[in-house]
């Protein structure tokens, strides 16, 4: 049995505005195993957006708690929040969050600032992610010389920057177009798959959704007990989405029905 | 808002600079007056007790007696030092021998020739008698190289820095005057137009060398004490109508105007530079409060703009002090390069900006040049230093100040913004648009 890398226990996050209090959550129970790719789905003010600052340590739940690699994070002062951030967890935003003051490379290299690599080492691996997201030509790019989707992939190439536990990505397709969508979905999906990267991905994008292992919803601030199996989990296991024939890893389309992979 | 700032260090290290180039000027002209007021009070108590004595066709300038170089030189016959010393209550007679040495000059004015002496030099020669050199000024007191003359010298010469020049020697080299030689014993650092030319020696010597032995230009006549003065001087006036004599009454009157005239310059002075002072260091407070709200504001703005940026940086793993030190680093880089911007405008424009900015320094109740005195050369007391203009300009110090401040401003100025920057919540900062 895989191990478990993330799991939340009736998590719950209430807001007081102007005297209202807004129940954004309201026991999340949450369980990700090492490797898990899985999309949280809901429409928009359903407590995506809050779950995912649970589990990324930018916030705390008013009740429950969030078990991180092992570590209760809501147990731990704030002062040491930000190790947790830059070694155990790996943002991707909607609107990309690129420094444009940085080319690519630099970008993929600041959550590695203060850590104990040395500068050379830093820049090698910032190229290797870069490589990894098929940049290599790209790394001395400021931001605004970039499409929407390379500015996303260099994001994802900084979330993996120290190697963590976790990526939290959200709406991570939000501001792309639908050839961009689709190519981070399959780029997260092959980094699932090669890298063994641990993935939440937030969207209320159902197509998008789909392209991970499980599918879960979320409703007025509970997680639905429904839930689906993403065709992401059955690539995972070398089986064809539609005609579930067995495939090989390689396959770019399937060679009884012919879909693309 | 870098130039903004710029400029405002500009006038906090262009001040000091102007202050600095005051107290220059302030602390020579403290000086130099300090001691013309000195002088002047040595030359009234000996004034007390002297009659000068000039043969009366001679041209005489300034307070000191003796012909003007170039002007008409008439002697006197030696023996009349004899004569005067047996007037009752001299003390002493004091002889000189005054002799320009130059080239003649022709000029036509206003339809009229007129032929001057352009002199090279002016020998004077004094008596080396040990009782006279030491208890009258007769020799120069400024030496600044070699030795003053002695008692008794001969066959030596004292020579102003002009004479060195012309002649083209130094200490103990051999000068040819006249046809005679002289060993250079020492220089003395009289610049005026009339001292700036002299070449002292033994009376002796400079009579031979002119073939004017048993001559004399002037002599200085001393009474016993100040109620002799009257009676002396009128029994020289009738009996040697060929004497101009003025008497110590009519010289106590000139020099104590003088004295009056600088004193009152002096408190002109101190006044004003005091009133500078003050206002300079009220400028310095307002530039550099000035300079701290800009950077203060310039870096709330900036935080403020990047508020996604910061949310950004700690979600990534920043923590709040590396959030802090990045928007200090920039706040104290910014004011550096203000610092460099300020540098550059001080250096070319520090003069005008003290000028803008600190009072004029006022000497003679008028307005002066400010950051500077006008050199001023006082015309009548030979030897009296002349002020130097003194203009503000930025010095190493200076520079390394502005830097030491730009550092400092951009630490205190970046220091809540970036604190703030550093306590922002990273989930507010991520939702801030």
């Amino acid at each position: 049995m895989s191990e478990l890398i993330l799991k939340t226990e009736g998590l719950e996050k209430v807001f007081k505005m102007g005297g209202r209090t807004i129940r954004a959550l309201s026991g999340v129970n949450l369980q990700v195993k090492k490797s898990d790719f899985i999309s949280i789905m809901g429409p928009s003010g359903s407590g995506k957006t809050t779950l995912l600052n649970m589990l990324g340590c930018l916030d705390k739940p008013t009740h429950g708690k969030v078990v991180l690699d092992g570590e209760d994070i809501t147990k731990v002062p704030e002062r040491r929040l930000y190790k947790i951030r830059r070694h155990k967890i790996g943002f991707i935003f909607q609107t990309f969050n690129l420094l444009p003051y940085l080319n690519a490379v630099e970008n993929v290299e600041l959550p590695m600032e203060g850590t104990k690599k040395s500068r050379n080492e830093r820049r090698a691996r910032a190229r290797e992610l870069l490589k990894l997201v098929g940049l290599s030509e790209r790394e001395g790019h400021r931001p605004h010389r970039l499409s929407a989707g390379e500015q996303q992939r260099v994001a994802i190439a900084r979330a993996l920057a120290n190697n963590p536990a976790l990526v939290l990505a959200d709406e991570a397709t939000g501001n792309l177009d639908s050839k961009s969508k689709y190519e981070i979905v399959r780029l997260l999906g092959k980094l699932n798959i090669d890298q063994g990267t641990t993935i939440v991905m937030v969207t209320h994008d159902n197509h998008m959704a789909s392209h991970a292992d499980r599918m879960l919803f979320l409703k007025d601030g509970k997680l639905l007990k429904e839930e689906k199996q993403g065709t992401h989990f059955l690539k995972k296991n070398l089986m064809c989405p539609k005609c579930h024939s067995r495939i090989q890893p390689d396959d770019v389309r399937c060679p009884r029905c012919g879909k693309k992979l | 808002m870098v130039i903004a700032l710029g400029f405002s260090m500009a006038i906090m290290i262009s001040i000091p600079s102007g202050i600095v180039a005051n107290q220059t000027a302030a602390q020579r002209l403290t000086e130099n007056y300090d001691e013309l007021i000195d002088r002047m009070q040595e030359e009234i108590n000996a004034a007390l007790t002297l009659i000068e004595c000039s043969p009366s066709s001679g041209f005489t300038f300034g307070p000191m007696p003796g012909p003007m170089p170039g002007g008409s030189e008439n002697f006197l016959d030696e023996s009349i030092i004899s004569d005067l010393e047996s007037i009752q209550g001299v003390k002493d007679v004091v002889p000189f021998f005054e002799k320009s040495e130059g080239t003649n000059q022709t000029v036509t004015r206003f339809g009229r020739t007129f032929t001057f002496l352009r002199p090279d030099y002016t020998i004077l020669g004094v008596p080396l008698t040990s009782s006279l050199i030491n208890n009258y000024s007769i020799l120069p007191t400024n030496i600044i190289e070699g030795r003053n003359l002695r008692e008794e010298d001969s066959g030596v010469v004292l020579l102003s820095l002009n004479n060195t020049g012309y002649f083209g020697v130094g200490i103990g080299d051999e000068v040819n005057i006249l046809g005679s030689d002289f060993t250079v014993v020492g220089v003395h650092g009289a610049s005026g137009f009339r001292e700036g030319m002299m070449l002292y020696m033994n009376i002796s010597d400079a009579q031979k060398i002119t073939d004017l032995e048993g001559k004399i230009s002037r002599l200085d006549v001393y009474a016993e004490d100040q109620s002799y003065v009257d009676g002396i001087a009128s029994t020289i006036e009738s009996e040697y109508p060929e004497l101009s004599v003025t008497t110590a009454s009519e010289r106590l009157s000139r020099l104590q105007n003088m004295q009056d005239m600088y004193e009152d310059t002096l408190q002109n002075a101190e006044a004003t530079i005091s009133q500078t002072q003050t206002t300079a260091f009220q400028e310095i407070v307002i530039a550099t409060a000035a300079s701290s709200l800009i950077v203060l504001f310039t870096m709330l703005y900036t935080t403020r703009e990047r508020t996604k940026e910061i949310g950004t940086l700690k979600a990534i793993g920043f923590s709040n002090w590396n959030v802090m030190s990045q928007f200090m680093f920039e706040g104290i880089l910014m004011s550096l390069m203000a610092g460099v911007v300020g540098i550059v405008i001080g250096y070319v424009g520090a003069p005008t900006i003290t000028s803008l900015l600190l009072p004029h320094i006022s000497m003679f109740g008028t307005q002066g040049r400010p950051g500077s005195f006008q050199g001023y050369t006082n015309p009548g007391v030979p030897g009296a230093p002349g002020l130097q203009v003194t203009t503000a300009a930025l010095d190493p110090q200076l520079i390394l100040f502005a830097f030491g401040l730009a550092l400092l401003l951009g630490a205190l100025g970046s220091l809540y913004p970036a604190w703030r920057a550093s306590r922002t919540s990273p989930m507010e900062a991520l939702r801030y648009e």
